[in-house]
Parts: structure tokens; sequence; C-alpha cells
């Protein structure tokens, strides 16, 4: 699982650079030259892609914990390798941005104990639940083919080292995306039990998908400073709508059915029925479709999800267990571990 | 979900005391005998034999290569990361320790093991890595002491892909994939789709 690194909100920054140093990085920027950690950068830019990169870190951390749960119940010893290899990946994603952001100026540990104690966030389609290996395959096909299009793009960001580390990251989470695509087919072509299974793992998964992308972003977000310095390439309705372009017609060729659902507290659906807005306009090439539930995106965001409690209290229980560690191989204190 | 991870509680209380982060170590990656060792990324490690390990755990097997090789991130000295390809100065001498030289051709991209230099002191080893690699391709030259440059043993080696691991790799399900796939789609359907897939993924 990956995460996207578009925190949702553009934080309100005010810009106190030297006029002069700030229009020569701007012309830098502008003519497609890229930012490397020795040049000279406003402060509120080392700010915002400290931000973005401890966000997308801290996702890839968090997003291995609901996969990292089903490893053990993989249904055959190939898929038990490649999730045990993904998970792998995705924590390692997640180191690799940490050092991206170490270097912005923030330490290893402050970032993972902000994690754990809420001061900063992690991608909002972590709190939801897996509750069955078709979501395992759906979070694979639909929430890694939505990061890897946003991931896509963010490669042709500003930022060097950010950049070089995107580049690495999409290698291999077009090996996730493809996994997770063979899983879909598998079950797709299954007996009715797993295409049931399917179905309501894709109606639980679909909505998150669209809100991965985030909210529309406000109509001049191209000239204020995420936009306009290459932090964010593209606005997320265009990203959502080439994600529901290219995903919409291979659910509905898969035997899908795209619904608008509601769910229950617990991130389980309690109703569905037919999107009646999914048709392809040919004059466009673009399929329409519903949008996800905002309010819902909104309260989870905000802490009140189905697993947001979950995932942090497994977080903050890995940090506990750990420190031990870390003080024994950190500064060479004598350490024992915490008692069973 | 598993009982264990089911049960667990939120630990109460104040976090565990602060600790310091433990030292960057950089790795570089050779694809094959004689090719650059080119940069993967980076592990946090507190001795060279731990950043080894991590090396070749989470970078040695990630992708096939034959040999990789990591520093401290402290150890290594860059040069000015020019807008253009650096113009080289004239830096002849032989003196001094030996220093491999590390080159970048874009800002954006990955360093790349060059050669080595011999040099009395880091600034002049880029001088001299300059003159002798940059050849109008490179933006930043990177230079590190030879001694400090840490590389896998043969011995190590055989730890990496002794067994069919194209599970981890994207390529390693085309052919079921397609197979799949054709059973609903047609064949040019699958192709079209096929080729936006490589637009839009890889």
């Amino acid at each position: 699982m990956s995460g996207a690194a578009n925190p949702v909100s553009p934080p309100d920054i005010t810009i106190t650079a030297d006029p002069e140093k700030l229009a020569a990085f701007e012309q830098r920027i502008a003519d497609g030259i890229l930012i490397e950690p020795g040049d000279w950068m406003p402060d509120s830019y080392r700010t915002l892609m400290l931000r973005m990169a401890e966000h997308h870190a801290n996702s890839e951390i968090i997003g291995a914990l609901p996969e990292g749960e089903w490893i053990t119940r993989a249904p055959s010893m190939l898929r038990k390798l490649a999730l045990t290899a993904k998970v792998q990946d995705e924590v390692g994603h997640g180191q690799m941005l940490y050092r991206v952001s170490q270097e912005l100026g923030k330490s290893r540990d402050d970032m993972l104990r902000d994690l754990v104690t809420g001061v900063t966030k992690y991608h909002n389609c972590f709190n939801y639940p897996c509750p069955t290996w078709a979501d395992i395959a759906m979070v694979q096909w639909l929430i890694d083919g939505a990061a890897i299009m946003n991931q896509k793009t963010l490669a042709d960001g500003a930022y060097g080292p950010y950049v070089r580390t995107m580049n690495r990251i999409n290698m291999e989470e077009a090996f996730h995306f493809k996994s997770g695509e063979d899983m879909v087919l598998t079950l797709m072509s299954g007996t009715k039990g797993q295409k049931a299974m399917t179905q309501e793992a894709f109606d639980r998964w679909w909505p998150i998908s669209l809100a991965f992308f985030g909210p529309a972003d406000k109509p001049n977000c191209e000239e204020l400073p995420p936009m306009k310095w290459r932090l964010k390439i593209e606005r997320n309705d265009s990203l959502r709508r080439r994600f529901v372009n290219r995903f919409a017609p291979a659910a509905i060729d898969l035997g899908l059915i795209i619904n608008v659902v509601t769910k229950n507290e617990q991130g389980f659906v309690t109703s569905a029925k037919p999107d009646e807005a999914i048709a392809l306009d040919k004059s466009t090439g673009d399929w329409s479709f519903t949008q996800p539930d905002w309010d819902e995106f909104w309260r989870v965001i905000r802490g009140n999800g189905p697993c947001n409690a979950h995932r942090l209290a497994l977080r903050r229980f890995s940090y506990d267990q750990g420190a031990w560690v870390r003080r024994a191989i950190g500064d060479g204190a004598v350490a024992t571990p915490p008692a069973a | 979900m598993s009982k264990v991870r089911e049960r667990t509680r939120s630990p109460e209380g104040d976090l565990p005391a602060p600790t310091p982060d433990a030292k960057q170590w950089v790795v570089y990656t050779q694809k094959r005998e004689g090719a650059p060792f080119k940069w993967a990324g980076t592990v946090e490690a507190v001795d060279t034999e731990l950043a080894l390990q991590y090396a070749r755990e989470h970078y040695g097997l990630d992708e096939a290569c034959v040999g990789l090789i990591t520093y401290e991130h402290g150890d290594s000295v860059d040069g000015e990361y020019s807008i253009g390809p650096l113009v080289p100065q004239k830096a002849d001498g032989t003196d001094g320790d030996e220093w491999l030289v590390f080159t970048l051709a874009k800002r954006g991209g990955n360093h790349q093991t060059a050669g080595t230099v011999n040099a009395p002191d880091a600034a002049t080893a880029i001088n001299r890595g300059t003159a002798a690699f940059a050849d109008g391709k490179a933006c930043n030259i990177r230079v590190v002491l030879a001694s400090d440059v840490h590389e896998t043993t043969d011995e190590e080696m055989v730890i990496w892909r002794t067994h069919d691991m194209t599970y981890k790799l994207a390529k390693g399900y085309s052919k079921q994939v397609r197979s799949k796939w054709t059973r609903i789609r047609d064949n040019p359907a699958y192709e079209q789709y096929q080729k936006e897939d490589i637009e839009t993924h890889f």
C-alpha cells in the first residue's frame, strides 16, 4: 500500500524570503531546474516540502499495517511471498522518505513521536478495515493504482531528493499494482462466492479510492506555493478523473458493479445501489461518476474513522516496544526488553 | 485480524525517552560486473556491518544486482550542483589519498561511480574528479575517501537471487494478467489497455 503525498489542505504560509533570491528561485523552478539540498530555498518551501515528505513517509509505514495482518492468511505460498515483499517495500519507502525529511531538518525520532501522538497525519485511506482477502486485492489494485498515478506526477516535481526517491518507489509500486490486478482478475474468474466477496470489497474501496486524491483544490491553486513551486503537480480533480477513466471501464469489464454506498461507523457497507452517474462521455472520453461522501472523508481525517485509533495504537505499541533496542544500539546503553 | 493485534491497546503514559537518530549510510548497487555502482537509497545503522546487512536486505533483494557499496553519509563531500554541465578546470596531480568519485548527470538524478583520484583533501579531489570525469556530462561531483567505502564480499553475494524472485517485479505478473484479461477483453482492447497502463503506471 502506498501513500499519496497530498496533505489535505495546503497550509497557509507566509513567504518572508529575500525578494531577489525568491525571484531567482522561482525562475529556476519555472525553467524546470530541480532544487538540490545545497541550493538556497525559501524557508516556506523547506517547510512545505518537509510536511509533504513526512506525511508521505508516515503513510507508507502506517499503510503497511493492514496488509501485514494478512501475510499469515494469504491463500498461497506465492501470494504470501508477494505480500511479504510488498510490506517490506512499503516500510522501505517509509525509510527512504524519512531520510528525505531528515535532510530537510527534522530528526527521525521527532517524526515517529509526532506520528504516534497525532501531531502529524498519514493518508486517510489507511483508516479503513480490510476484513477479507479481496480487500487486500482491492487495496493493491485500486489504492496502489491511485497512488502510483499520483506519484508519477510527483516524480515530475522540483525537489531533487524527493524526485529520485519517487522514481525508485514507483518502480516498486508497479509490482504492487500488477500483483493486485492479478489478484482481482483471479478472484473475478473464480467461484460465485469469490466474486461476491470481491464485489463487497470493491464497494468498500471504490469510494475510498475516489477520495484518495483529496477534495477539489482551490480555483487559484496553480498560483499558490504548492503548485507554483512544483511540490504538487496536478489538481486533485484531474487525477481523480484520470483514475476513473482508467478503472471504471476495467471494473465493469471484470463484472463488478460500481455502486454508490452508505457505510456504518465500522466502515462496512449498509446499503448499495448502482451509480447511475457512471457513463462514458464519448465527446470528451471522460467517465462521469458520483463523488465520494466528503463528510465521511472529513470525519475520518479528524480522527473518527473506523481504524484511526487502532492504527495509531499499534504504531505507538511498536514505538514503545522498540525503545530498548534504539537505546541499546543508539548510544550503547545497556537496555533490556520490556516484560512480555 | 490476528488476536494479538486485535488486543493491542495503546500504551498509556508518557512516550519513552527520545533517542538520537542512528548514522545514515548511503547505498549504491551494481547491476552487472564492471558496471558503475548507482545510487539506490539510504539505510540507518550504527555500524558498517549492520549497514551492509540492511543494505543487502533492503536494496540487494529489491532488484537483481551483483554488488553493493555503502559509506556513512557524513563521509561524502559534494561539489557544486551546477545548472548546466560542470566546466572542468585543469587539475593535475596524483598526490594524497585515494578518493572514490561519483558523478551526477542531471539534477534529480542518481549519482554513480565514475572512478578514483588521488588527492590530499576533498576540495582537491572534487577538482581532480571534475577534470577527470565530468566530461561535459555531469552537474555534480561527489567524493568519498576510498577507505571509507565498504563493499559486500563475494561470500555475501550468494544470498541474493538464489531462487526465482520475479514475484517481486511487475513483469513477473505480465503473462498471467494478459492471459486473464484476454478471456474478458479482445486482444486489440487489451493491447490498448496495456499501452495506457505503461503510460500511466510504469
